[in-house]
Formats: structure tokens, C-alpha cells, sequence
């Protein structure tokens, strides 16, 4: 809810209606355009009563709201500069530069703007001085004193959407800290130009690669290490603004920053952000038939991160998005439920500027949809949704350098993989296709190989997801199996975590080609993992057969197995056992789902109130494009409520 | 053209998604069909017919593909670039809509021209021409291809053009509406206000339920109501269009002289208030179509000239009436009709299409 965008009037019944649908938690950004009245001078509502954020922070809390607040400094929004001054973009020094020194636009309507350099110590300073303004305000607000418990890290962190390998950054403090990057990765100068096969005199010697060009794999260690260094270039700035609000009195509560569309194709790191926030989460803005998007986003959330979350979910849209219904939040909302997210921010409850679609309007009144949102919200809290957990013995391993290669070859500009893959293609759709050299263009195969094993995980049932590969190892201790692609050049960080799996007991299946290269080219040792399984896939035959032997061999669960195709379900559970149960219809056509239950079930549809019955099997009608989200009431369910009355 | 502080308000995802599908239904009907699992990036060797995409071909300088892929199938393997004359032929092959071919890098070179030349202070509409130029230039170059080309002999438009032709349908400090019924019911609406020069409002029907109150449900009245609650509320309306779904999406499609002229002699369309423009560009498309039918009676012979004086008149008239069509260099209306049946896969028979 937009506090500086409604009528004061409008915000106690906007509030209270958001309240009321069942929502424990109120999130505003807080725009530095908006407050900045004047360089270094702020308007928190003396001047315009609308920009009380203060009050607006007191009246949630007021009425037992608690409240997540994003100051930024860039916020989107739809508003113009992204929320950002516009003396702020338009100031070269904080302006990022594309190869050429030219500033780097942004497109989104009602102004192409320069965007900021994250490497500007220019920016980050005039982001110190906003943080000191807005710390006075939200500082003595801040939980426990007061009703805030979130704060957002930036916004999106992804170069603004123009973050294709060569767009930028090309500032001066950008190419300063590419140095310095490159001292720490490879311990010297000289070590840099072996890497790099080049021979530099000093480290100003070390220019940033501007185009693609190499051609054979000793010339790809340089532009791996630009991916690299972009990736962290932006952990580097997320770690900053995060001293910088501490310094400014914002801490002591739950730091969160949020992946945009398109996270498989963006120049970021989420498991190196959350090693500088508490909480990663991505953004979803789907339509229905984009099934297979949230599915493989919420299972890289859930392998990968400890607290499954979607810091924006939407309901509605901005106007130049492609239209999205209330049906299409709805479906996302529970099919991301399904797979494994745990909490999300309605975005937005209430309706606003440059927005449309939210349940709530604009004057606090709700629409004819807040009755749909309702309904889930009521039954998330009956059946203790947030506790429970999916289990998944299996898990995707997605290669980071197999995924930085896609970044520095794909051929479009400034039509990023990220942009590629937020309007529906794949992060390496517009990879050019050499091979370097090796079998095969290992940029476009590598997410070839793991759609292929997820596609027959999913028609064998197989609970799946998907973790990055720098993810802690920690992330792999629930799994029995990991399936981790390889081709003949790896990064030796992740093959020694893959080895470790395996000899904590795990089942690796790894292939098509044994390593032998490392991220420079140099031939290394790789271990074979002790009983790995390398496989060669060619075919989806191939993927579904491998997976039938692990199924087989290793006897992995397929809980509550469903039929027809493309019909699938999922299993949350808590320590007494399964407690809900969720039917996805991925498709167009209405279909009647047959499930298989262990024992006599009565399912009942935690939204619309229906139930179902069987004993070895319960048939559900599932119309086009939806998901049910079920209590699973039966055998096993009063085994464990028996059992919680004698424990007690 | 369109203002930094433009607000936009007042549209649920209903009548927002409705008026987006008057002018993209395409972008609208691809909601409802099943996606293609592109993250499965299997070589689409049967692309079917419903599913037609951009053929998007990447050339290296020796015309080497370094990428080909259909906007709506993925990845195409094996393509082999047949030269720039045969771009219509290999869109039919690989059963695309259109095809674009680049060469290696010009994406980039677009990017760096548009951001040298871009200048703080030009607005939306400026920035975007800056962008048409880049493009062009790309394509005069040869470096950037496209197949069809439906402004492919138009120049393009300096930012005083397309500022004169706005003033013709909306000067400043003016409102336009447009509302669609159906079945009696506000089935979409819109208003845009110009202020300072520039559009800084768009409403949808929910601002314009609120400023109306309720209506009566017979369309043919309440458009009234509702042209005297944008003036009481917003600004002068220059130009109001209120009709039917129906009519609305066959005249959008139409580009017949004489559709428009037929359907407000009828009343299918209300224009109220009509703006001299409009009333010319209303009696000039009649006279056309009028001229079009008695020169086919009259075996071929070209009558217009015949008919004054109204023809005359109308002639005088439209010149005296900066004429959008005249001042831009294309008709926008015709394309827009050329583009909605594209997108519908209909034939195009329309003259001067450049298809």
C-alpha cells in the first residue's frame, strides 16, 4: 500500500480492509523522489500531508498491523527514475557507463532515464544521505518499539533490466573494483594473465572485456570472470547500502531483498545476497499458462534458500505488463504455495497510480476479487500453512558457470537473457551456438539437461527442486540425489561440494563429460564421485529412464501419485504427517484427477469447501489452468491426532 | 508527448485487459493459450500454424547464423540464411509471422546511439523516435532487416509532426473519452487529458463511475452524462467516441472508405463532440466512399472530382484542418486496421499496405 499516492482519508480503511482480508502485514516503500523536496532536504509530511510515513507507520501499528518498509534507493514502482531524484540520474559521476562511456538507458515508461552505477561512490554517498533522512523517521519504529519488522535491501538489483553481459558497468569506480576483483580471485597480476592468457604490465592493464570474442576455451576465463565480477559488483553495493542503513539507525529487524522476473537469466548472485540480507525472495508476475515458470522459480526458492518467500506477488499489474486477471494471481498464488513458497507480499492490496487489478481499491473499499484472496489467506491460517514443509529427495544442481557462460554469449544486447526469460523464453534462448571447442555449445545444453530430468522427475512423480550451484552445503543435506550437469570445463568449488555430497552418502548423477578443465582452461584433477552415476542424455528417453533406475534402485517417495498427465499434485507436511495436499492442472483442458491415497481419504478443498472421498483412489474435477489446495483427512490423520492426544 | 508526472488510474485487470485486446488482441489471446515449455528448449521441428512468432536470425559478418530462434517456439536448429530477399520465404517455412535478421553487435550499437543521443528533458515520445532513428539507420545500413515492412517507406515522424498531429485530435488543456458498451454495461472505457503539451492523466471506468454516479443503461443517452462529467471534472472534451463492442472491433478493422461516415449516420458511433477534423475526416471518408461506389457504376471513372461543390468544399477543408494523416506521412487508422488483421492472421488486400 502506497501511503504518498492515496488520500490521507483513504489510508485507515485501506489499511483496515488489508487487515481484514486476513493479511498480518502492511509493506510501503518509501520513495527518496518523492521525499526529497531539495538536495539534502526531505518533506515527511509537513509540507504534504500524505508524505507522513511516519503516521502512516503509527496508524498501521495502530490498528495491530506490522509493517515492511523498502526505502530504496531504488524502488521502480512504476514511478518515473524509478523513485529515484531525477538530479540523481541525470548526475554523470552516479550515472553507470556502457563500453563506450556512454550513461546506460532504462525504457520503462513515462521516461527512458540513466541508470545508476551501482560502483559509484558518488551514488552511494547521496544513498548514505538518504538513509540518514529516512532513518530519523522509521529508526524509532522499528520492532520492538515500534510495528517494523522488515526492511528492504534495494530493490531488484539488477542493473535496472539492462543487464546483459556488455551493457555496463564501465564506470571509472566500477573498473576499480574489476581490479580489485581480480587480485582477490587470482592472488596477483601475473596469476590474472595466465588466467587470462594475456600478459599485463600493471593492473591498469586489466581492461574489462567488451564483447564476446573468444573462440576457443583458454580465451573464455576473462569474460567468465566479468559475469563473475558483475555478479558480485552488486552483493559489493546490496553489502554497502546494508551498512549504510545500519549506520543510520535501521537494525535489529529482518533484512530482505527480492529477485526480479527472469532471476535465472540475471547478473546476480542469491546465495551471495544472502550472505548480506536475512531473506531472499523473487518476484512473481505470471499468467496462468506460465505454470512452468513458477514451478521452476518456487523449486529454485525452496532448494536453495532456507525461507521460501516472495517479497512481491502480484495482484494485478502495472500497465505496460502483459495483462494479468485475478485468475492468473490466484493460480500463480497457489501453484507457487504448491511447490514449496511459505509466505509472499500482496502486491498491491490497494490500488494505486499506474497500477490496476488490486482488490482493494484506491478509497479502501474492497472489490468483488478480495473475496478469492480472502478465502486462501483464511485457509493458510486453518491449516497452519506457514509450519508445515514439502519434502524432496531430489535436487537439480543449476551450474552458476555453466549459467554465466549462457550470460557472456547470448547475442541479443540489451534484450537480456533476463528480459529473454521475464516475457516468457528461456535465459538461453538467444545463445550463440559454438561449441568452443567442446562436444557441444555446453551454454544452451546444460539447461537443456536439467529440463529434461525435471520434465521426468515430474512424470514419475518425483518430488524435485532445484539448488544453485554456490549454494551452502547445507542446502544439499535433505537430499538423497543430486543431479548436477558437467561438461568438460567446471568450476572445481562446486565439483568439490558435489564430491562431498557423495561421500556423505548422497547418489550424484553428473555427466555427460567428465571435467577436466577449470574456469581458466588449465586441465585439474576431478575426483569421480564415489558411486556416481555419469549418464550421457540425448533424449527425454534417456532422462526418464535414468530416473525410473533411481526411483527403482533407491526406492524415492511419490507421494499421492495423480493421473492423467500433465496433472500433478504436492504434499505439505508437519511431524504427525501429510496435512495438505495440492492438485495442479497445468493445462488448458478440464480434466478429473485420480489420486492415489495410502489409506481411506477424505480430501476437502480448503478454499471452495468441497470434498472428495475414496479409498485407494479420490477423483477430483480440476477445470482448466487450476490448482486445489486439499486437508488431507484420513488414516493417517487421525493416527497422528490419537498420538498428539497421548502425548499431551 | 506524454508527461513524467502522468498518472494512470482507474481500470481493473477486467476492463484494462478489455482494452488492451481492442488494439493487441493478440497479446490478450496468447493468455489463453497454452505456453510452449520453453525452458525445454527441444528443436521445434513442427511448428504449429497458431503458434506463429518473429523468426529472429542472428548473422555474424560473413552471414554465418550464429542464432535463430521463433519468438514463440524457442530455439530453430539447423537454419541456413537464404539472403536478404528471401526473408517472406523463410518466415513461411519456419511458420512465422515475420522475420528479423541482424547482424552480431547492432543491438549494442542501437543502445550506445540512442544513449548518446537521448537528452535530458525529452520526453517519452521524443525518446522513443530517437530509437525509430537508430533503428532505421541499422536498417538503411543493412545491418538490420525486417520482413514485412509496414512503415518500411515512411519517414520518420519529427516530434514537431507528431506535436501538430496531436493537436488536430487532442489540444491542449482538452479531454478526450472513449467508452465501449456491452449489453448496456461500460464494457471499457478511457480518458486522456493534455496538459502543459503533454498527456499527464489516463483514466479508466472506475474514475469515470465515480465522477458520472450511476448511469441509465441505454448508451445512446448516458454518453451525455458522461462527456458533461469529464468536462465538469477533468477538461473540455475535444473529442468523445462512445459505441458498441461490436462496432467498435469491426470498424477498428476497417479501412473501406466510408465505414466510419456509415456507422455515425447511424448511430452505431457516437462522436460528441466531433471536432472540425473529425466532422471533415467523417464527410471526406462519405465522399470517398461515395466516389469509390459511383466510379465502379460509372465503369471506372474517377468521380470525386465530380462531386462538388461538397467535394470541393471538403477538399478546401481538409487542407485548412491539419490533417493527421497528411502531417504524420501515414494513415494511423489504416494501419491500425492492418495491424489488428495481421495479428488475427486475416488476408491483407488493403492498397499501399507495404506488406
Amino acid at each position: 500500500m502506497h501511503y504518498w499516492r492515496l488520500d490521507r482519508s483513504a489510508w485507515r480503511p485501506g489499511l483496515t480492509q488489508l487487515r481484514d482480508l486476513g493479511l498480518p502485514i502492511v509493506e510501503t516503500y518509501v520513495p527518496w523522489q518523492v521525499h526529497e523536496v531539495a538536495p539534502g532536504e526531505h518533506d515527511f509530511g509537513t509540507q504534504d500531508p500524505r508524505k507522513d510515513v511516519g503516521a502512516f507507520v503509527d496508524l498501521a501499528g495502530e490498528l495491530g498491523l506490522l509493517v515492511f518498509v523498502r526505502p530504496g534507493p531504488h524502488i521502480n514502482a512504476e514511478m518515473t527514475y524509478f523513485g529515484l531524484p531525477e538530479r540523481i540520474v541525470y548526475d554523470r559521476a552516479c550515472q553507470a557507463r556502457s563500453p563506450r562511456q556512454n550513461p546506460v538507458l532504462q525504457a520503462f515508461p513515462p521516461r527512458m532515464f540513466p541508470v545508476p552505477s551501482y560502483a559509484s561512490r558518488t551514488y552511494h554517498e547521496e544513498v548514505g544521505r538518504w538513509f540518514d533522512a529516512v532513518g530519523e523517521v522509521l529508526a524509532p519504529r522499528l520492532w520492538p518499539t515500534g510495528p517494523i519488522v522488515l526492511l528492504q535491501v534495494d530493490n531488484e538489483a539488477s542493473y535496472y533490466f539492462r543487464d546483459a553481459a556488455y551493457d555496463q558497468d564501465y564506470h571509472p569506480d566500477a573498473l576499480a573494483l574489476w581490479r580489485k576483483f581480480l587480485e582477490k580471485r587470482h592472488g596477483s597480476l601475473t596469476k590474472a594473465g595466465e588466467a587470462h592468457r594475456a600478459s599485463y604490465a600493471r593492473w591498469d592493464d586489466v581492461a574489462p572485456p567488451e564483447k564476446f570474442e573468444a573462440e576457443i576455451p583458454a580465451q573464455l576465463a576473462l569474460h567468465l570472470d566479468w559475469a563473475t565480477f558483475r555478479e558480485e559488483l552488486i552483493t559489493h553495493s546490496l553489502a554497502k547500502m546494508r551498512r549504510r542503513l545500519t549506520k543510520a539507525g535501521l537494525k535489529g529487524v529482518v533484512t530482505v531483498h527480492n529477485l526480479p522476473l527472469g532471476d535465472q537469466g540475471v547478473a546476480m548472485s542469491s546465495t551471495a545476497i544472502e550472505e548480506v540480507v536475512d531473506l531472499v525472495g523473487f518476484d512473481y508476475y505470471h499468467a496462468r499458462r506460465e505454470h512452468r515458470v513458477i514451478k521452476r522459480r518456487t523449486l529454485f526458492l525452496a532448494g536453495t534458500h532456507p525461507v521460501p518467500y516472495a517479497p512481491e506477488l502480484g495482484i494485478g499489474a502495472p500497465a505496460w505488463f502483459t495483462p494479468l486477471g485475478n485468475d492468473d494471481s490466484l493460480f500463480t498464488a497457489l501453484t507457487a504455495l504448491a511447490y514449496g513458497l511459505r509466505g509472499f507480499n500482496l502486491y498491491m492490496a490497494v490500488d494505486r497510480d499506474r497500477w490496476y487489478g488490486a482488490p482493494i481499491d484506491a478509497r479502501g473499499n474492497p472489490r468483488v476479487e478480495a473475496g478469492s484472496w480472502k478465502q486462501l489467506l483464511t485457509a493458510m491460517e486453518q491449516c497452519g500453512f506457514p509450519s508445515l514443509s514439502r519434502r524432496a529427495e531430489v535436487g537439480l544442481m543449476m551450474p552458476r558457470e555453466y549459467s554465466r557462460l549462457s550470460k557472456v554469449t547470448s547475442l541479443l544486447g540489451f534484450l537480456s537473457p533476463t528480459v529473454l526469460e521475464a516475457v516468457g523464453g528461456s535465459p538461453v534462448e538467444a545463445c550463440r551456438e559454438d561449441t568452443f571447442g567442446f562436444e557441444g555449445p555446453i551454454q544452451v545444453l546444460w539447461w537443456k539437461l536439467i529440463a529434461r530430468f525435471a520434465d521426468a522427475l515430474t512424470a514419475a512423480g518425483v518430488p524435485y527442486v532445484y539448488v544453485d550451484g554456490d549454494a551452502p552445503a547445507e542446502r544439499l543435506e535433505s537430499l538423497r540425489v543430486l543431479i548436477a550437469p558437467s561438461y568438460e570445463i567446471c568450476d572445481p568449488a562446486r565439483w568439490k561440494r558435489v564430491n562431498a555430497f557423495a561421500e556423505h552418502g548422497g547418489t550424484v548423477v553428473y555427466g555427460p563429460a567428465m571435467p577436466g578443465l577449470d574456469l581458466a582452461a588449465r586441465r585439474t584433477l576431478f575426483e569421480v564421485p564415489q558411486q556416481g552415476r555419469r549418464v550421457l542424455i540425448d533424449t527425454e528417453e534417456d532422462a526418464r529412464d535414468v530416473v525410473g533406475e533411481l526411483v527403482r534402485d533407491l526406492e524415492l517417495a511419490r507421494p499421492y501419485p495423480v493421473r492423467p498427465a500433465p496433472l500433478e499434485t504436492t504434499v505439505h507436511e508437519d511431524a504427525s504427517g501429510p496435512r495438505v495436499l495440492f492438485v495442479i492442472n497445468p493445462g488448458k483442458r478440464r480434466l478429473d484427477a485420480t489420486i492415489e491415497v495410502p489409506a481411506p481419504t477424505t480430501l476437502e478443498d480448503l478454499l471452495s469447501g468441497e470434498r472428495f472421498e475414496g479409498r485407494e483412489s479420490v477423483t477430483v474435477p480440476m477445470g482448466g489452468w487450476s490448482c486445489r489446495m486439499m486437508a488431507i483427512e484420513g488414516a493417517a490423520q487421525r493416527r497422528s491426532e490419537s498420538g498428539t492426544a497421548v502425548a499431551s | 508527448m506524454i508527461s513524467e508526472s502522468l498518472r494512470f488510474e482507474g481500470f481493473d485487470s477486467r476492463s484494462w485487459t478489455n482494452l488492451i485486446s481492442l488494439f493487441a488482441p493478440n497479446v490478450v489471446s496468447r493468455l489463453d493459450r497454452e505456453a510452449m515449455p520453453s525452458d525445454a528448449p527441444e528443436v521445434a521441428e513442427e511448428i504449429p500454424a497458431e503458434r506463429r512468432g518473429t523468426l529472429l536470425i542472428v548473422l555474424d559478418d560473413r552471414e554465418r547464423v550464429l542464432m535463430a530462434l521463433n519468438t514463440q517456439q524457442g530455439r530453430v536448429r539447423g537454419l541456413e540464411y537464404a539472403g536478404p530477399d528471401a526473408l517472406q520465404e523463410m518466415a513461411e517455412r519456419y511458420h512465422a509471422s515475420s522475420c528479423v535478421v541482424l547482424r552480431e553487435g547492432v543491438m549494442e550499437e542501437i543502445g550506445e546511439r540512442l544513449a548518446h543521443r537521448v537528452e535530458r528533458g525529452d520526453d517519452y515520445l521524443a525518446q522513443w523516435l530517437v530509437l525509430a532513428r537508430a533503428v532505421r539507420e541499422m536498417s538503411e545500413a543493412g545491418l538490420l532487416l525486417t520482413w514485412p515492412r509496414p512503415l518500411g517507406n515512411v519517414p520518420i515522424p519529427t516530434i514537431g509532426m507528431v506535436k501538430r498531429a496531436l493537436d488536430s485530435v487532442l489540444p491542449d488543456e482538452h479531454a478526450m473519452v472513449v467508452v465501449v458498451w456491452s449489453r448496456n454495461v461500460p464494457w471499457t472505457a478511457m480518458v486522456l487529458r493534455r496538459r502543459g503539451g503533454l498527456i499527464d492523466l489516463i483514466a479508466g471506468p472506475d474514475l469515470l463511475a465515480r465522477w458520472t454516479g450511476p448511469l441509465g443503461g441505454d448508451w445512446r443517452r448516458d454518453y451525455r452524462i458522461i462527456g458533461e462529467a469529464v468536462e465538469r471534472t477533468v477538461a473540455p472534451v475535444h473529442l468523445g467516441i462512445f459505441t458498441e463492442l461490436s462496432t467498435v472491433r469491426e470498424l477498428l478493422r476497417e479501412y473501406e472508405p466510408g465505414a466510419w461516415a456509415r456507422a455515425a449516420a447511424v448511430r452505431d458511433v457516437i462522436i460528441h463532440p466531433a471536432p472540425p477534423y473529425m466532422a471533415v475526416a467523417l464527410g471526406a471518408d462519405a465522399v470517398r466512399a461515395a466516389a469509390r461506389e459511383s466510379a465502379r457504376w460509372l465503369g471506372g471513372i474517377e468521380t470525386l472530382g465530380q462531386l462538388a461543390p461538397l467535394a470541393t468544399y471538403l477538399r478546401s477543408r481538409v487542407a485548412e484542418v491539419a490533417s493527421v494523416t497528411a502531417t504524420l506521412g501515414f494513415d494511423p487508422l489504416k494501419l491500425l486496421a492492418i495491424w489488428l488483421r495481421r495479428a488475427e492472421g486475416e488476408p491483407i488486400d488493403a492498397p499501399d499496405s507495404n506488406s
